[in-house]
C-alpha cells in the first residue's frame, strides 16, 4: 500500500507560467529585502553627510566608484518598484484597481516605470 | 477565542507607516530633485532643524515598523522551523531596534 | 498533437517523470478533456479526474502549459505544442493528474460554509431582497475546484495554515449573507497571521478561476470588513 506522506507535490516554479502580476508582487518582495539590506548602509552615508563640510565632502567621495554607483542604480530600481507596486496595492485596499484587467495594465506599468526610473538612474550617475 | 497575532495590527501598521514614508519621500527627494540644498549647510540646515527634523525622525520609525512586518512575512512564508523562525527574528528585531535608536540618537544631537 | 504528460504511479515509481504523447485529434474534439480520453486508448493507465465534462463539477482542474485550468473547457485551439499537463501545484500528488484534496476541504470546513441563523425559522422562508441576494453574485458560483488555491504562492509555502483562496471566498459568500448571522465570529476567525493574512494580494488566483470569479477581491471585502468592525 503506497505511503501517502510520500507523495510528491509539483512545485517547479520554472515550469509555472506567472502572469504579470505576479511578477509585479515578487519583484515588491525582492525589492523590500533589497532596501532592507540597503538601509542602514544608506543611513551611513545619510549620517556622514551631516557632520560638516568634510563629512559631506566624504559621503560624496564614498558614491564615486562605479561598483559603488552601480550599487546606487541597483538602490533606485528597488525603491522605485516597491514604492510603485505599493501604490498599487494601496490603491487595491480602497478598492481601486481590484478587477483583472486593471490590475494586470497597472502590473505592467508598475515593471515598465521601475525599469525606466532605473534608467534614468543610469544615465544620471554616469 | 482570539487568535494570538492578529493580522490586521500588522497590517495596518504597515500600510499606515508606508502613507507617511511615501509623502515623506515624494516631498523630499521631490525638493531635491527641484531644488536641491546649495550647500552642506543648506543640507544639514533643512535636515536638522524644526519640523524636518521630527519627521526625518519619524521616517526612520516608520521604516523599522515597515521593515518589521515585510521581513516577517518573508520569514513566515519560507521559514517553517519554529525555532529558527523565532531566532531569525528575534535577530532581525534587535538589528531593526538598534537602526531606530542609532538615527533617533544622530538627528536629535544635530 | 504533442503532448508531454506528468507521470507518477505510487505503487512503481520513486519519483515522477514527464511522459510523452501523440494523440490523433478526431474531428469533433473541441476541449482538452476530448484529447484525454482518446489518450486512454493508447495507454489506458494514464490517471486524471473529470465528471460532468462542462466546467461545473470542478474535477479534471489541472497544469495547463503552466497555468490552472479545467481540462473539459480548455479549448484546444490555441494550445501551445507540446501541451504540458501537470498535477496542480502544491498538492500531493495521488497518482499522475490526481492530487490529495483532503486539506483543501479541510480549510473550506473550517470556514463553516454554512448559514449560521438561531433565530426562530418563519413560517416560510428567510427572506432576502434582490438587492441583498445580489450581494452573494461572484461568490455562490465557485464550484470548489481547486485551481485558485493551487495557484497562489502563499498557499504553496503554507498549505496548513493559510486558508487559501477558495475557503477565504467561501467565507466571504456567508459573511456577505443577509440571513447569516455569525459575521462577528467569521471575521474574528479569520483575523489571524496566518489564516487570512498570508494573502499578499498577487491575485494569480483570479487569473485562473475558470468561473471567472475574484478570490482577491473577496478577501480585500473580509479585510475591509474586520478594519470596519474593529474600528
Amino acid at each position: 500500500m503506497a505511503n501517502p506522506s510520500r507523495r510528491p507535490r509539483f512545485l517547479d516554479v520554472t515550469r509555472i507560467r506567472f502572469p504579470v502580476g505576479a511578477i509585479c508582487s515578487f519583484g515588491h518582495r525582492v525589492s523590500g529585502v533589497a532596501l532592507a539590506i540597503a538601509s542602514p548602509l544608506l543611513a551611513v552615508l545619510f549620517t556622514r553627510s551631516l557632520q560638516g563640510a568634510e563629512g559631506y565632502a566624504e559621503a560624496a567621495n564614498w558614491l564615486t566608484p562605479l561598483p559603488v554607483r552601480a550599487a546606487l542604480v541597483l538602490v533606485v530600481w528597488a525603491l522605485a518598484h516597491h514604492l510603485l507596486a505599493g501604490v498599487r496595492h494601496l490603491l487595491m485596499d480602497v478598492g481601486f484597481g481590484s478587477a483583472l484587467g486593471t490590475a494586470r495594465a497597472s502590473a505592467w506599468l508598475v515593471n515598465l516605470a521601475g525599469v525606466a526610473i532605473a534608467a534614468l538612474a543610469v544615465g544620471a550617475l554616469r | 477565542m482570539r487568535a494570538v497575532a492578529s493580522g490586521t495590527r500588522a497590517w495596518l501598521l504597515q500600510r499606515l507607516t508606508a502613507v507617511y514614508m511615501l509623502v515623506f519621500l515624494v516631498l523630499t527627494l521631490g525638493r531635491c530633485a527641484v531644488d536641491p540644498p546649495a550647500s552642506h549647510e543648506a543640507w544639514r540646515n533643512w535636515i536638522g532643524t524644526g519640523g524636518m527634523r521630527v519627521a526625518t525622525v519619524l521616517f526612520f520609525v516608520g521604516l523599522v515598523l515597515h521593515a518589521w512586518v515585510g521581513l516577517r512575512d518573508v520569514a513566515m512564508d519560507y521559514v517553517h522551523p519554529l525555532a529558527l523562525r523565532v531566532a531569525l527574528l528575534a535577530l532581525v528585531g534587535a538589528g531593526l531596534a538598534a537602526f531606530a535608536a542609532w538615527m533617533i540618537l544622530v538627528l536629535a544631537g544635530l | 498533437m504533442r503532448f508531454s504528460i506528468y507521470r507518477f504511479n505510487p505503487e512503481r515509481d520513486s519519483r515522477p517523470t514527464m511522459q510523452n504523447f501523440e494523440a490523433v485529434v478526431g474531428p469533433h474534439d473541441r476541449m482538452l478533456l476530448d484529447v484525454l480520453l482518446r489518450l486512454r486508448e493508447q495507454d489506458d493507465s494514464l490517471t486524471f479526474r473529470k465528471s460532468c465534462r462542462e466546467g461545473i463539477c470542478g474535477s479534471d482542474a489541472m497544469n495547463i502549459n503552466g497555468r490552472n485550468g479545467l481540462a473539459c473547457i480548455t479549448p484546444l485551439a490555441g494550445l501551445k505544442e507540446p501541451v504540458a499537463l501537470r498535477p496542480m501545484p502544491g498538492f500531493p500528488v495521488i497518482r499522475d493528474l490526481i492530487v490529495d484534496m483532503t486539506q483543501f476541504f479541510n480549510h473550506y470546513h473550517a470556514v463553516r460554509p454554512y448559514l449560521v441563523n438561531h433565530e426562530p425559522p418563519p413560517e416560510r422562508e428567510r427572506r432576502q431582497s434582490p438587492a441583498e441576494r445580489a450581494k452573494l453574485d461572484g461568490l455562490y458560483e465557485c464550484i470548489l475546484c481547486g485551481a485558485c488555491t493551487g495557484f497562489c504562492p502563499s498557499w504553496w509555502w503554507n498549505p496548513d495554515r493559510f486558508l487559501g483562496p477558495a475557503a477565504l471566498l467561501q467565507a466571504m459568500r456567508f459573511i456577505a449573507d443577509s440571513r447569516d448571522r455569525a459575521t462577528a465570529v467569521r471575521l474574528e476567525f479569520l483575523d489571524d497571521a496566518y489564516r487570512l493574512y498570508r494573502c499578499r494580494t498577487i491575485m494569480n488566483c483570479t487569473e485562473v478561476c475558470p468561473k471567472g470569479l475574484s478570490p482577491s477581491r473577496a478577501i480585500e471585502h473580509i479585510r475591509q470588513r474586520i478594519v470596519k468592525e474593529g474600528l
